[in-house]
């Protein structure tokens, strides 16, 4: 690295978020550390310590409740989550967008709540979450609150955070036994790459969402869509929705292309 | 920070910088330089390790991270220098051209076979996808563990006279 | 003759596998030397500005560092061919990523501080950065003291006053006559950007300068006698104090074949006392620091008649140097004299130019040009059989070179120099070209893609000074084992096996008992010129042969005493040398290795070591006018074939299959040909498929990293891979071998190219065909102008250049697209 800086692992969580709320932006928390690590290398990030929270009890499990679905804690890596035979089986879309994230050493690393936070545009479990209408826990010294996802990213790489806040948790509703997903990633090789545009299709009893990345400044729910409207006007509703730019990986021409591609085919399968 | 990993089975206690990555601390504090960079930042898997038995890439860990923990390096792999199934596969199959990235190479087939001991082709492939080889164009290596979990049949790729 | 060898032909393993499957084996960066200090570079953000001021106190300051270097401390200058290159940046920088500052520490954290010290003042000036503007009239120069620099007179041309630093003419025949014969004229044109070779270990190089101007450079470099010579050069240091010494090295490709980083350090270390420096290069480093392939704009005319004859050729090129000539003058030039491909052109005319920019500087990678203008070429030879309503095979069949053609340069090919017919027509079978199967007709019905097959012929001979030269010394061991030296470097491509089983081979003996040494030391080891240009089996191939002949004559000349027996009389197997028709006289090289004793105690002979030298046979300079000459050392042919499937509805392709054919003379160990088949092929696959420079408008590299500069992993290679070899011997080759490391990689992406045209009628004349610019060919939409981008920022990333720079679209920026002028003309 780069830079120095200090670390702590607390065991519990009072502790974890006494020590965020004493360093503020001074501290940066370490789950997956894979972007983290990354942006400390490359000078983007210079925290004065990194507060570890994987040894925090019980952030490492996945937790089921039968009113709220699928809890995620802070230190569920992406391969926790598609080694959990009851996420596969009961959250494929989830399980389709965390299979397709980076390598196999990333997502033994990486973590879900990571991903979320970073914000990336093209973060690859986000558009499975803002389907399934999930929200996040957000813990401080103060309290908690709740933050459904379609509010939670406020710009590329910003959240509704605060300083001294972590997302302690991800509550995924539970899907439905008629629900059918699709996931869809413009990738520039066959290995693993970011996503380029990344759209994901959920339908329940006649409704249906998208979450799309990689094609605005957040990943974004386009909602209020039914199985039964036309393949066009729903192609019109997410082309509405997007906002793409032109960069060093496509243009936004072509972003505009594959999004009409993807949600075409996803209206195929999940119909 | 003091902290203490085992590594291959040997005990280390060491004083440690909290900014330095395990792959630093492997490389300079114990010396097993079998672990290389390639890229720093995650992406060529050059510097794969096993941490408490999945493997990551060791740069983008930090060494404070693993107190505690048991580690595997390359340096593990053979047994009082005789190779393991899976290194006397990558040599019989020519997996081996500069050898910078057979390090981490080896981790991940020894992971993946762990895993998985039947691997088919597309899961060699998707298994090793984290680890960038420039050499060989894989097809070896993919050989090389089709003959380490005895699927040799499929394995012996030949060289063509016409 | 093939079933009388026992070692050639052979599929042993790598004689150096087990040190690196066990993480023994030591790399330069591996090394840890007592004292030894840590290096880190102040890069230029800009491609082109004056350097007003540079201040150091702060990092000097800064407590535990130990050397901090300018420009201005140096007054050395640099290169291979063209001497250009400061070794920090003086008064100008040049490219993006420039080295302007150097700080040698205790740590690598307390150097990367001291670089964050360090204040530079610069003039941003408008940076040339479209070769195709560099050289019109009053285009900015990149070097405006060109005409003082020196340079290798014998074959370059740098024009003063100018941005060409190098102009290679060839001509051949009359071309105005040939394309008065032609019924059909086409005319295209053909870019590629700049690629990264990224080999795995990046460029890392410890250096110890020590009292008295003693130098031992430890790098992983490919060519040790290059480092040594062009540093002694540039430093004005006799020979013999400077030792370079090269352990294993992780992957060259060509990138680490000249001098780089070795001056740096060494006046970094003689900065701090002799303390030893260490200075690994980072990934983004390799980026712009160091050296990349050029970008190629080729424009091809071709002249053919109705019958599928090619009557003339007219090629440009116009090859992009970066900020300095480096190996790129060298590739103009070997891309000039092959750039017809494997065909038979009866008039032709060659104008290729290497052209400064303010970007990362070009150097030799794997195929030296011929990756970059087989694009163009084969692609146009498609292009043009679909012009006359030829099927491209034959129309390329029609054309090839076949005993008694000439060459561009006028080299007479006989049926010893190859068979390129062989190797297209393998490939075609193996591709089942020219029709789909019943099982590829199914996968067109299932995924609803479509699928295509194409073909591409490649050539290349090494490049490199008619009169290159290598040695090998062959020392035996007294239990008869022998340790071979030589200084060509074994970089991955299996240099050391092969010329084991070669020198196993000449002296009988099982190649366990043969070790090629591993650490390369220009000190002990002799002279090789250089690892590159696919040269090594031959040259140092011959070097092994004859110093084995030579450890047999002086084996054969003691046997012959202790024995009593003429030499002529006597034999040997893999133990002994023996009386021929009395076998049972025999004395064992065991004996004979480091002296031979009677019983009485006399001793005669002496320690038996082989010394093989081997210059390249019969090569000419070329005629500055008109490229004639000889400069051939070997012709390596060879073929392609692709299967690809297409999208049409988005313009994503897998290639499906591919097989490959090259005409190796002599197969010395077939899992190392394989592995050079397919290693090449696949970082083939690279180059057509994603790889590629991407700057903003003011020179800035947007994708230094492997986040947007994506490489091959295991999922993207075909699912099937055949490769076949011809065996036409090369008459002065070691058994008849010929090299064929870089050719692999040489007309992937056209195969591919054709194959996706086959398949959609996507007709891409730019290479990388990213899934986009497909998409893009089957709409005839304007190809995306993002080499040089107006829109440079990332959409997932917040940290690239530009986000906030004012963008001002610099006139001399030309869009790819504006200049291509298809033609297709009826006379």
């Amino acid at each position: 690295m780069a830079a120095r800086f200090g670390y702590r692992a607390p065991r519990r969580r009072e502790e974890l978020l006494a020590l965020l709320g004493e360093y503020g932006e001074r501290a940066r928390v370490l789950a997956g550390g894979t972007d983290l690590l990354g942006d400390v290398r490359s000078g983007l990030a210079h925290p004065e310590v990194m507060v570890d929270l994987k040894r925090v009890e019980g952030y490492r499990e996945l937790g089921w409740s039968a009113d709220d679905g699928l809890l995620i804690r802070p230190g569920v890596t992406i391969n926790d989550l598609l080694g959990d035979d009851r996420v596969r089986a009961s959250y494929p879309l989830l399980a389709a967008c965390a299979q397709d994230l980076a390598s196999h050493q990333i997502r033994n690393r990486a973590t879900v709540i990571g991903n979320v936070v970073n914000a990336s545009p093209c973060a690859d479990l986000s558009p499975a979450l803002l389907c399934l209408g999930a929200h996040a826990v957000l813990s401080s010294q103060e309290g908690r609150r709740e933050v459904p996802f379609t509010e939670f990213f406020t710009g590329a790489k910003r959240t509704v955070l605060r300083t001294g806040e972590l997302l302690e948790e991800v509550v995924v509703p539970p899907a439905g036994a008629d629900a059918r997903g699709s996931y869809h990633k413009l990738k520039r090789i066959k290995g693993h790459d970011l996503g380029i545009v990344g759209v994901a299709a959920l339908a329940e009893d006649g409704a249906l969402r998208l979450g799309i990345s990689s094609c605005a400044p957040t990943p974004l729910l386009v909602d209020g869509l039914s199985t039964h409207d036309p393949v066009d006007e729903v192609v019109a509703a997410a082309r509405a929705a997007i906002s793409p730019i032109s960069d060093v990986r496509c243009t936004k021409e072509y972003r505009t292309h594959m999004v009409g591609v993807y949600v075409r085919r996803a209206l195929e399968e999940v119909a | 920070m003091l902290i203490s990993v085992t590594v291959n089975g040997d005990v280390f206690e060491r004083e440690v910088e909290e900014h330095w990555t395990l792959l630093r601390f492997l490389r300079d504090g114990l010396g097993l330089t079998g672990t290389k960079e390639g890229c720093g930042a995650g992406e060529c898997g050059a510097c794969t390790v096993e941490l408490d038995g999945r493997t990551v890439n060791s740069c983008l860990a930090l060494a404070v991270e693993a107190d505690g923990a048991s580690i595997r390096t390359i340096e593990g792999e053979a047994d009082q220098g005789r190779l393991s199934t899976i290194q006397a596969a990558f040599a019989r199959h020519h997996a081996v051209q500069c050898g910078f990235c057979t390090g981490g190479m080896v981790m991940s087939v020894r992971d993946l076979l762990q895993r998985n001991p039947r691997p088919t082709v597309e899961e060699i492939k998707e298994g090793i996808e984290g680890n960038f080889c420039r050499c060989t164009g894989y097809e070896q290596i993919v050989e090389a563990v089709l003959d380490a979990s005895g699927q040799l049949d499929a394995a012996k790729g030949v060289l063509r006279h016409v | 003759m093939s079933d009388r060898l026992r070692t050639v032909g052979a599929d042993v393993p790598r004689v150096e596998t087990v040190e690196k499957l066990t993480g023994d084996a030591l790399y330069t960066g591996d090394l840890l030397l007592p004292g030894m200090l840590h290096a880190k570079v102040k890069h230029s953000p800009h491609a082109r500005a004056r350097i007003l001021r540079i201040d150091t106190a702060r990092a000097e300051a800064l407590p535990g560092v130990r050397a901090v270097l300018t420009g201005h401390e140096l007054d050395y200058r640099i290169g291979l061919y063209v001497v250009d290159k400061d070794i920090l940046a003086k008064d100008v920088v040049r490219h993006f990523g420039e080295a302007v500052a150097a700080v040698a520490a205790d740590t690598p954290e307390i150097a990367g501080e001291a670089v964050g010290l360090i204040e530079v003042e610069y003039d941003v000036l408008t940076p040339v950065l479209d070769p195709m503007a560099a050289i019109r009239d009053d285009a900015p120069l990149v070097h405006p003291d060109l005409g003082s620099y020196a340079y290798v007179e014998a074959a370059f041309s740098p024009q003063p006053g100018t941005n060409i630093a190098h102009r290679q003419l060839v001509r051949k025949g009359d071309l105005d006559r040939g394309f008065a014969e032609a019924e059909w004229i086409v005319e295209r044109e053909y870019t590629n950007p700049s690629v990264q070779h990224v080999p795995l270990e990046t460029h890392v190089v410890v250096v110890q300068w020590k009292a008295g101007d003693q130098v031992t450079i430890w790098t992983s470099a490919q060519s040790p006698f290059t480092v040594r010579n062009l540093f002694c050069t540039a430093l004005r240091l006799p020979l013999n104090q400077v030792r370079v010494v090269v352990p294993h090295v992780g992957g060259g490709f060509g990138g680490k074949a000249g001098i780089h980083l070795e001056p740096l350090v060494a006046c970094l270390s003689r900065k701090a006392g002799g303390r030893p420096v260490r200075l690994q290069a980072t990934r983004e480093e390799e980026f712009s620091l160091l050296p990349c392939r050029s970008a190629l704009t080729y424009r091809i005319r071709t002249g053919v008649r109705s019958d599928g004859t090619i009557t003339a050729q007219q090629m440009t090129m116009y090859w992009d140097a970066g900020a300095y000539a480096d190996y790129a003058v060298n590739v103009t030039r070997a891309s000039a004299y092959s750039s017809g491909g494997p065909y038979d052109i009866p008039n032709a005319a060659v104008d290729a130019y290497a052209i400064y920019t303010n970007k990362p500087y070009g150097t030799a990678y794997r195929g030296f040009g011929h990756v970059e203008f087989f694009w163009g070429l084969e692609r146009h030879m498609e292009l043009v059989a679909q012009a006359i309503g030829m099927d491209s095979l034959e129309f390329r069949r029609r054309n090839l070179l076949r005993p008694g053609s000439l060459t561009l340069t006028g080299e007479r090919i006989t049926e010893h120099t190859g068979d390129p017919r062989a190797c297209l027509d393998a490939v075609a079978e193996a591709i089942d070209y020219g029709r789909l199967t019943a099982a590829e007709a199914e996968h067109e019905r299932t995924t609803g893609r479509k699928v295509g097959k194409g073909v591409a012929t490649l050539h290349k001979a090494p490049a490199m000074p008619s009169f290159t030269a290598t040695a090998a010394v062959v020392k035996m061991n007294s239990d008869a084992s022998v340790v071979v030296n030589i200084a060509l470097m074994e970089i991955g491509q299996g240099c050391d096996t092969a010329l084991a089983q070669i020198v196993a081979e000449r002296l009988r003996f099982p190649v366990e008992r043969v070790k090629v040494a591993v650490e390369r030391d220009t000190d002990k080891d002799p002279y090789d010129w250089q690892t590159v240009a696919s040269k090594g089996l031959i040259l140092s191939g011959n070097a092994c042969l004859l110093a084995c002949d030579d450890l047999l004559r002086q084996a054969y000349e003691v046997a012959g005493q202790a024995l009593r027996a003429n030499v002529v009389d006597l034999d040997h197997d893999a133990d002994r040398v023996f009386v021929a028709h009395r076998p049972e006289e025999s004395v064992t090289f065991a004996e004979l290795s480091i002296g031979y004793a009677f019983p009485n105690g006399n001793g005669i002979g002496g320690p038996l070591v082989g010394v093989g030298r081997y210059i390249a046979q019969g090569l000419t300079n070329l005629d500055k006018e008109t490229g004639q000459g000889l400069p051939a050392l070997d012709w390596t042919y060879g073929a392609h074939g692709v299967v690809v499937d297409v999208d049409p509805e988005t313009g994503e392709f897998d290639v499906l299959a591919i097989s490959s054919a090259y005409d190796v003379g002599r197969v010395v160990n077939p899992g190392l040909v394989r592995g050079q088949a397919i290693g090449g092929m696949v970082q083939g696959l690279g180059t057509a498929l994603c790889e590629g420079y991407i700057y903003d408008q003011q020179g800035r590299l947007l994708n230094p990293s492997f986040t947007d500069n994506k490489i091959p992993t295991a999922r993207d290679i075909p699912a099937r891979i055949d490769s076949a070899v011809v065996e036409t011997a090369q008459l002065d080759g070691p058994f008849g071998a010929r090299g064929v490391g870089e050719h692999p990689m040489i007309s992937v992406a056209p195969a591919i190219g054709n194959a996706i045209q086959h398949a959609t009628g996507a007709e891409l004349l730019h290479m990388p065909m990213r899934f986009e610019d497909v998409w893009r060919a089957l709409r005839s939409h304007d190809p995306i102008d993002n080499w040089i981008t107006e829109t440079p920022v990332g959409s997932c990333r917040s940290d690239l250049p530009g986000g906030d720079a004012t963008v001002h679209p610099a006139d001399a920026v030309a869009h790819p697209g504006s200049t291509h002028t298809p033609e297709v003309a009826l006379p």
